[in-house]
């Protein structure tokens, strides 16, 4: 989630009181942020994706300063009308199909303002904009600008000055070559021509969503800007539009429609800063916060959150603002109002709510299991699940099969899912020979083992296993270990000579329940024991369990 | 104690060394270790056994040996330097220029008899001064002889008037030193008395071990048991025992269970609809990335449930369905639905377990307690895969206070003294919260776990009716960690047995 650095001074000068940064730091997270902590540059909060108005020091000013109850209610952005044009060439369609733009005039370009919208840019790229591909933003001088502006597109051995080159450079160059052009390359990828805005007399403004052009850039002497925002998803580019233009708007600013020109003969006018309206129950809100708020007294809430309200009797007509992009259904209002009246205010409570209780009956016999073990002196280990082919097979001298691997695994030795539990108390064993013996393990818990017939393909099994690791391990301990077990669940398994392969030939046997496996057991083949670098025997079993809960839990 | 109680607390060993000491007083372990027939090792636990009783004290003797170095071993068999330039000058002035040509070790040999002041030197030539003429050279040459053996000397060979030639040896590093310290028991005044009293107490039949013979013969009639020194340590024992994670979800367990919870279970690779598109994430959503979340190449994909309730979601995230949302507006894919990764989270449970759910069935409580993964570089504080415990409460008229409610006796539950609710977000939960926690030595608020009301848009497509669902989804490692003094998440799944063997007993 975005970190956006605040300016103490700037935030107070635009609350214009003198906030402690103790007020901040305990009332910011209850307006819904998270703080994150003070350096000189100033302070750190993290702003939630819903709510891209916040990542500017002025739209958290704007929300402080509604929130406290300082400057409550809708606040109007007037649009002032103009015959500014652009043209949206077809051949964006297939591309970056959408671009809407605004013109801001009156811009006084300071430093906390110029710090501010830099950071806001940067912040809404890599969110809202996923890393520019879906929404990117272009900010213009509009002195140089001749309209009407077209969106169009241009093949790769089209040359312009991009921002900060001497001279003209092409396409592919500012793709390969560029900074910026290597780091979202990507999002252009595979496209025969590039998205391209130029003015009347062809002179590029921009290259979406990679680059401005030198033509227009920006300094502290402009005091008036064209912002382009293109992109795959127009809900998404607008509501970045309105949060840019209310920004500025915020710093004294005149915002200016443009009539965009669709190649359907669509004609967007932007931007649209009224506000939109969503009715909202009050019997709704009190039902969900479990609460007794009069119309008026939600209404006061959400003016708190800076919407506009109209009371209709029990309805609340909400006049929500063009910035903010996180309101799509009533129980986001819902929300607002608890925000706005602070979490902190809501009583606890507990519902006298009687429903059936319990664990899971395979939990209950497996917690049976490990204590059981405990009685006869061994130690639980806890292991995890992801492992690799190297510890389950070839560290095991066992048979590679089909097991649950994923895709993308940062690290290989964590790349596969467990199909037993026995190399990870070979592991263990291997990386405690410090420590005294005996060392008898245990791990009760689940493996993952590919089954067709599942949603998935896969399921998961609960298994045990045991070794036994001193000087005189043998195949009579680990038989009597098992052995003793059956005995108290009052059952009897057939052990049937051969096995697993990382026991010693003639000292291995399978256990049989029912005519299925349900124990493989032995002495562990020195080859394996070398493997782990292990100088002591050890006697080892792994134990089906969900056969074993089946048989007692289910047929009793 | 008199010297009889004594006699009868000593141990066999004990009283052996006290014998072996009756008649010459002093030995060291070495020779009790032959006069007793123990091994040395057992000699000296018994005489640290028998010095706690007062009946013996340790005597400690520093002996020195000498060693020629392959200096020394040179000049033993050649002479010193000094003394051979010396000898040369004895037969008149030389020249400096001339010695350099024919003199081995000239500068060593000069820097000594400048030191000694046994020669001046003008104008290039030397000659020997009265002290140099007067020099006697037998001590050192003695000494030398002395030490050029192959064993070393011990320092009781010299006599006094040699020791200062003996240091300065030492000092020139022709000569090496050893000390080597030699510890002897020595019997005490009181052991002295002690000892008349040990036949006497052998004679009474002293058990050492009661053995079952013993108590077959019936021997232990009429004998006196050995005492012990019951405050001596004895070992520590390891046991077989639990591992502390395993308690503390034991725990967790019976934490729900007493709050009327009841458990759900699920699988840990899962379908990404469940554990993203059920809970109302957008498919383009940042968390969906390759970069947090493990997705499984084999099995690749898998096959999604009810086609009807797949429509629900899909419509819900398109267009919002019949929630009265406006949905996210874009294409849902089904194939990104299909595809299987592994859980990110419990709450992937709770889904499925709403999805399972009739109108009928609420109101109801349900927790959860698994692992969950994530696409991590292990490191002391990132794990690819941790605990997580779920809770959702699912019913009409449920509100935001209760959530509340619940949140406040689960901290309470932990032992958790200050804490706060303050908004959060999460794209499946309205509203939604972030439980803190005071940390008093930081000063500031930190994050426990998420907590939320469902969405309208993930509760409706799965069970049909629009029902509150308070939902949260609390981790506990931070708590275990704290509660075992563990610095870093990663010792928790170390395994180390000497951790585990000695880690307190989850007592709650």
């Amino acid at each position: 989630m975005p970190v956006i650095v605040v300016n103490l001074e700037d935030l107070r000068e635009l609350l214009g009181r003198d906030v402690s940064i103790e007020e901040f730091q305990d009332r910011l997270p209850m307006m819904g942020t998270s703080w994150e902590g003070v350096t000189e540059d100033g302070f750190h909060l993290e702003v939630f994706p819903n709510r891209p108005d916040l990542l500017s020091i002025e739209g958290l000013a704007r929300a402080y300063a509604s929130w406290t109850g300082a400057r409550t209610g809708l606040r109007k952005y007037p649009v002032e009308k103009s015959d500014y044009k652009v043209v949206v060439d077809t051949k964006t369609q297939e591309v970056r199909p959408w671009f809407v733009t605004a013109v801001v005039k009156n811009v006084e370009f300071d430093d906390p303002l110029i710090r501010s919208i830099i950071q806001m840019q940067e912040k809404l790229h890599v969110t809202h904009g996923r890393r520019r591909r879906k929404v990117a933003i272009g900010l213009h001088s509009l002195e140089p600008i001749e309209f009407p502006v077209t969106y169009t597109t241009k093949p790769p051995e089209f040359k312009f000055r991009p921002l900060g080159e001497r001279f003209e450079k092409d396409l592919t160059w500012i793709l390969s070559e560029m900074k910026t052009g290597k780091e979202y390359a990507w999002t252009v990828e595979g496209f025969k021509e590039y998205p391209m805005i130029l003015d009347k007399k062809g002179m590029v403004l921009s290259m979406p969503p990679i680059i401005n052009g030198e033509y227009t850039r920006i300094d502290e002497s402009t005091t008036e800007l064209f912002i382009d925002v293109t992109g795959t998803d127009l809900k998404a580019i607008t509501e970045v539009l309105n949060v840019i233009c209310v920004t500025l708007a915020d710093r004294g600013a005149e915002i200016h429609e443009v009539h965009n020109h669709y190649p359907d003969g669509t004609v967007l006018t932007t931007p649209n800063l009224e506000p939109w309206v969503m009715d909202l129950d009050n019997d709704y809100v009190n039902h969900t916060l479990g609460y007794e708020f009069t119309p008026q007294e939600s209404a006061r809430e959400l003016e708190k959150m800076g919407h506009g309200t109209e009371i209709n009797g029990n309805v609340i007509k909400v006049l929500i603002p063009s910035y903010r992009a996180d309101i799509m259904h009533p129980i986001d209002l819902v929300e607002d109002i608890a925000i706005g009246y602070d979490y902190d205010n809501f009583e606890p409570e507990i519902p006298p709510i009687s429903s059936e209780a319990g664990e899971d009956p395979l939990e209950v016999f497996s917690r049976g299991l490990r204590n059981f073990l405990v009685g006869l002196g061994l130690l639980e280990v806890v292991t995890f699940m992801m492992s690799n082919r190297d510890k389950l097979f070839h560290r095991m001298s066992l048979p590679e099969e089909p097991i649950c691997e994923t895709d993308n695994p940062k690290m290989e030795a964590y790349d596969s899912l467990r199909n037993r539990l026995l190399p990870n108390l070979m592991e263990i064993l291997s990386t405690n020979k410090h420590h005294p013996y005996p060392q008898n393990l245990y791990e009760v818990d689940d493996v993952v083992v590919i089954d067709p017939s599942t949603e998935t393909g896969a399921r998961s099994r609960r298994r045990l296993a045991i070794t036994l690791c001193h000087s005189s391990a043998s195949f009579s301990e680990i038989k009597a270990t098992m052995n003793t077990l059956l005995e108290n669940l009052e059952l009897e398994a057939e052990v049937v000579e051969g096995g697993w392969d990382c026991f010693i030939e003639g000292r291995r046997y399978t256990a049989m329940l029912g005519g299925e496996p349900l124990c493989w057991a032995g002495e562990i083949k020195p080859e394996v024991l070398e493997k782990w670098e292990l100088e002591m025997p050890v006697a080892a079993l792994e134990m089906d369990i969900d056969k074993l809960f089946k048989k007692i839990y289910l047929e009793k | 104690m008199n010297p009889r109680e004594v006699a009868e607390r000593l141990h066999e060993n004990e009283r052996k060394v006290l014998q072996a000491l009756s008649g010459r007083g002093t030995a060291t372990t070495e020779e009790l270790s032959r006069l007793t027939g123990l091994a040395r090792d057992a000699v000296e636990k018994a005489s640290d056994w028998a010095a706690t009783k007062g009946v013996v004290s340790f005597k400690e003797e520093v002996s020195q040996f000498f060693s020629l170095t392959d200096e020394g071993s040179v000049y033993a068999e050649n002479g010193l330097p000094e003394q051979n330039l010396r000898k040369l000058l004895v037969h008149g002035p030389q020249e400096i220029a001339k010695l350099k040509q024919t003199f081995e070790n000239l500068n060593i040999a000069l820097a000594w008899m400048r030191r000694n002041g046994w020669a001046d030197i003008q104008n290039g030539v030397m000659e020997l001064t009265d002290e140099g003429k007067k020099v006697d050279d037998s001590p050192e040459k003695r000494l030398l002889r002395a030490l050029d053996k192959p064993t070393p000397q011990s320092g009781e060979a010299f006599t006094e008037d040699e020791t200062p030639v003996l240091e300065q040896m030492v000092k020139r590093k022709l000569v090496t030193k050893n000390e080597e310290t030699e510890r002897s028991v020595a019997i005490t005044d009181f052991g002295r008395q002690v000892l008349p009293e040990l036949e006497a107490a052998e004679s009474v039949n002293v058990i050492t071990q009661l053995t079952p013979e013993m108590l077959v013969n019936k021997s232990w009639r009429g004998a006196s048991f050995q005492r012990y020194d019951v405050t001596l340590p004895a070992p520590s024992l390891s046991p077989g025992k639990r591992h502390f994670i395993s308690q503390v979800i034991d725990y967790i367990r019976r934490f729900w269970v007493e709050l009327g919870f009841k458990e759900m279970k699920g699988e840990y690779l899962e379908l990404s609809f469940w554990n993203f598109d059920a809970l109302y994430q957008p498919q383009d959503h940042p968390a969906r990335d390759l970069a947090d979340t493990f997705y499984m190449k084999t099995p690749y994909s898998g096959q999604l449930p009810d086609p009807k309730m797949v429509e629900q979601v899909k419509e819900t995230h398109e267009n919002g369905w019949t929630t009265g949302s406006l949905g996210w507006q874009y294409k849902w894919d089904p194939e990104v639905a299909a595809r299987n990764c592994l859980r990110t989270h419990t709450t992937s449970l709770s889904v499925k377990q709403i999805a399972k759910l009739t109108p009928d069935d609420l109101p109801a409580k349900f927790f959860s307690c698994g692992r969950v993964f994530r696409n991590e570089t292990i490191d002391w504080n990132h794990l690819a895969e941790f605990y997580q415990t779920d809770g959702i409460v699912i019913g009409e008229g449920v509100t935001f206070r209760d959530m509340k409610g619940y949140l406040k006796a689960y901290m309470e539950g932990l032992g958790v003294e200050r804490f706060r609710f303050r908004p959060g977000y999460f794209p499946y939960t309205e509203m939604s919260m972030e439980a803190e926690v005071w940390i008093e030595e930081r000063g500031e608020w930190m994050e426990l776990f998420g907590a939320g009301m469902f969405r309208p848009e993930v509760v409706k497509p799965l069970i049909g009716i629009d029902v509150p669902v308070l939902a949260w989804g609390p981790g506990f490692d931070r708590l275990v960690m704290q509660s075992y003094k563990v610095n870093t998440i990663k010792e928790l799944y170390t395994n180390d047995i000497g951790l585990l063997r000695r880690a307190k007993l989850w007592m709650e």
